[in-house]
Formats: structure tokens, sequence, C-alpha cells
């Protein structure tokens, strides 16, 4: 090959060039602008939401599309809200019909960790205990923009991601916007 | 609606019960315009049904009857009726022990009562005698214990205390 030319050649996923994978680019960046999002808002932090979806804040200028039907349409599992041990068995049915690669974003105290209800008899101490986490985003609530933070924070990660080790079955590393 | 409505002052409330239940009628208060009386669980239907069905009284709404947990002398079921035709309030408290509270029910007389006696049920451990659905309404089925009694424990503040006591000042009252 020329000093200086172009690579060329078959494309595999691959590539010789240390660094470079324009498939695995290619797909993470159709996936990552493409996140049809299902809010599961269960009580305050669900207004942020909305907040951050309607014309001011606008997360669709993100790829974020809050028309998702229902689960079985959903890309991305937005948790907003003070989650109890009598909702969390509909959380898990959520998730679960969701269709993989599926990711969630814990969005507020409640979801993260119980917050101001941490002692209750009621409220399920973190919404990781149910489901697995991607993002987590402080606050509450926390304002729209830290929910866009976390979906900025979450597509980074999607970018980063190889398909095929993602459904290798190891666990990956939950990220915190702050 | 015909006629404008007519609300009775507490202390006439008071005279028509006394007239009717004499010394059964435990105490009674004028609490801030609301009437307030407490009774003993034996005749509480009763004074609920003469609430209700006395004309000038006309108690035809329960706004809520829930629980209040009061430690060493037991419970109280605290009714609140409302008269939509004469505009005016009343709150029936029930003297209940802290072992075996039972408590008569009221929700064949007013449909409303119904589930806030399943939550007062659940949530103090107080049995409604005649209850046509003593189950749980808002707890998960698997849950043990009642939460909103005093006694009940926290788990998370047994692994970690209340972190909002100030030194220097007195804990939470018992």
């Amino acid at each position: 090959m020329a000093e200086g030319s172009v690579e060329v050649g078959l494309i595999t996923e691959k590539t010789p060039l240390a660094g470079v994978q324009p498939v695995k680019f290619l797909l993470n960046w159709g996936r990552r602008y493409s996140l049809w999002v299902m809010n599961f808002g269960l009580a305050c932090c669900a207004i942020e939401f909305i907040a951050a979806s309607t014309s001011k804040h606008d997360f669709i200028r993100y790829g974020v599309i809050p028309f998702a039907h229902g689960p079985r349409q959903a890309d991305l599992l937005v948790v907003a809200g003070t989650l109890t041990d009598k909702m969390a068995p509909a959380l898990k049915r959520v998730y679960d019909q969701m269709p993989e690669p599926k990711y969630v974003i814990s969005f507020g105290s409640c979801s993260n960790c119980g917050g101001p209800y941490w002692d209750s008899y009621s409220v399920t101490k973190g919404v990781d205990q149910i489901v697995p986490v991607d993002v987590y985003v402080p606050g509450c609530p926390p304002r729209p923009e830290a929910l866009l933070h976390g979906i900025l924070r979450l597509q980074e990660k999607i970018a980063g991601e190889d398909i095929r080790e993602k459904f290798s079955g190891k666990l990956t590393t939950p990220a915190a916007t702050s | 609606m015909a006629s404008s409505p007519r609300p009775l002052p507490p202390p006439e409330i008071e005279t028509r019960l006394r007239a009717q239940f004499g010394d059964d009628v435990l105490s009674f208060e004028d609490q801030y315009g609301h009437a307030v009386l407490t009774i003993s669980p034996a005749r509480y239907r009763e004074v609920v049904t003469f609430l209700r069905d006395e004309p000038e009284l006309a108690f035809d709404y329960c706004d809520f009857s829930a629980g209040v947990d009061l430690g060493d002398e037991g419970f109280e079921v605290v009714t609140h009726l409302f008269s939509t035709s004469h505009v005016h309030n009343v709150r029936v408290k029930v003297k209940l022990p802290h072992e075996d509270p039972v408590c008569p029910t009221i929700s064949d007389l007013y449909a409303g009562a119904n589930w806030h006696e399943r939550e007062t049920r659940e949530m103090f451990g107080i049995e409604f005698e005649g209850h046509p659905q003593p189950v749980k309404l808002l707890l998960p089925e698997p849950f043990e214990g009642n939460p909103l009694r005093k006694d009940f424990p926290l788990m998370s503040r047994e692994a970690k205390p209340w972190p909002g006591d100030v030194e220097g000042e007195e804990g939470e009252e018992e």
C-alpha cells in the first residue's frame, strides 16, 4: 500500500486500524440518537421529566422520543419517582417487556436510594434492587437539565458499547451524573 | 336543597346528643366550630345513626374515618361527619383499648367509610366488627405488622438512627 493513501478493502467489524470500528460506530451512533423512552412516572419527578420533554428543554433534540406506545416499543426506561414495594413487581414487569438492548435511567433521590423515605416501611430503597440501572440522576427533584445531562451520559455509554460484550453476560458499570 | 343551610352551633349539637345518649357521651368539645365527642365502641353505631338520621343534624357525608395511636391510653377511631344540607361538622372519637382493639363498622351506614376502615385496620391493627371485606387496602399482601403503630420498628432506623436529632434536644416523645 502506498504511503498516505486511503485504505481500501472489506470493512469487517474489527478493522486492522487501531481503534477504528466503523460498523460498531455506525450502529451505536444510530442507537444513541433514537432512544424511544418510557416514562415510569411515580411522583413529582415525573413532572420534571415532562418538563424535559416539552418545548423549553425538549429532549427530542437529543433523539429521545417520548412517544413509545408501551414498554414493548421502548429502548429507555426512566424511573422517575418513589417506588414502593407494592409497585415494584409492576416495574419489573414493564422492564421485562422491553426488548433488548434496553437502558434504565434512575431519576431522582427516591428511585436512586429511597431519598427522603429512607426509613419508610413501604418504599423500595433504590430501583436498582429491582432492575439494573445505567445512569443515576441525583436531586430531589432533579431539574430537567439534570435529566438532559443524564441522557448525554447514557449516550456516551451507548457510543462506547460493544454489542457482543454487552450480551456476554457481564454486568455493565453504572454511571452517576455528578 | 330548597331550604338555606342552618348550621347548628356545637353546643346545640351537644344538647341533642345529651338528650338522646346522656352520659354515654364521654366528653364533648368545641374545636374551632366543629363538634367533637368521645364515646365508647358499644354505642358508636347508635350515635352515628342518630347523627345521620336526625333531621336537624342530617350528617349525610362521611368525610373520613381514621385511627390514632395514643400509646398507653389505647387507640382512637376518629370519624368526621359533615352535613351537606346544614353545612356543619362533627367528629366522633371512639375509645379503644391497646390490647385487641375492636370497633363496630359503619360501612353499612356510610358506604364511603369502607376503604377508610380497611386502611385503619391495616395501619393500626384495629378490627372492624361486621366489615364486609376486612382485607388490606394499600399495603402489599405479604406485609406483616401495622406500620402506623408507635411501636412498629423501622428497620432502616435500627441500622442508622434518625439523623435529625439535635444534640441537647430531647428525643421524640414516646
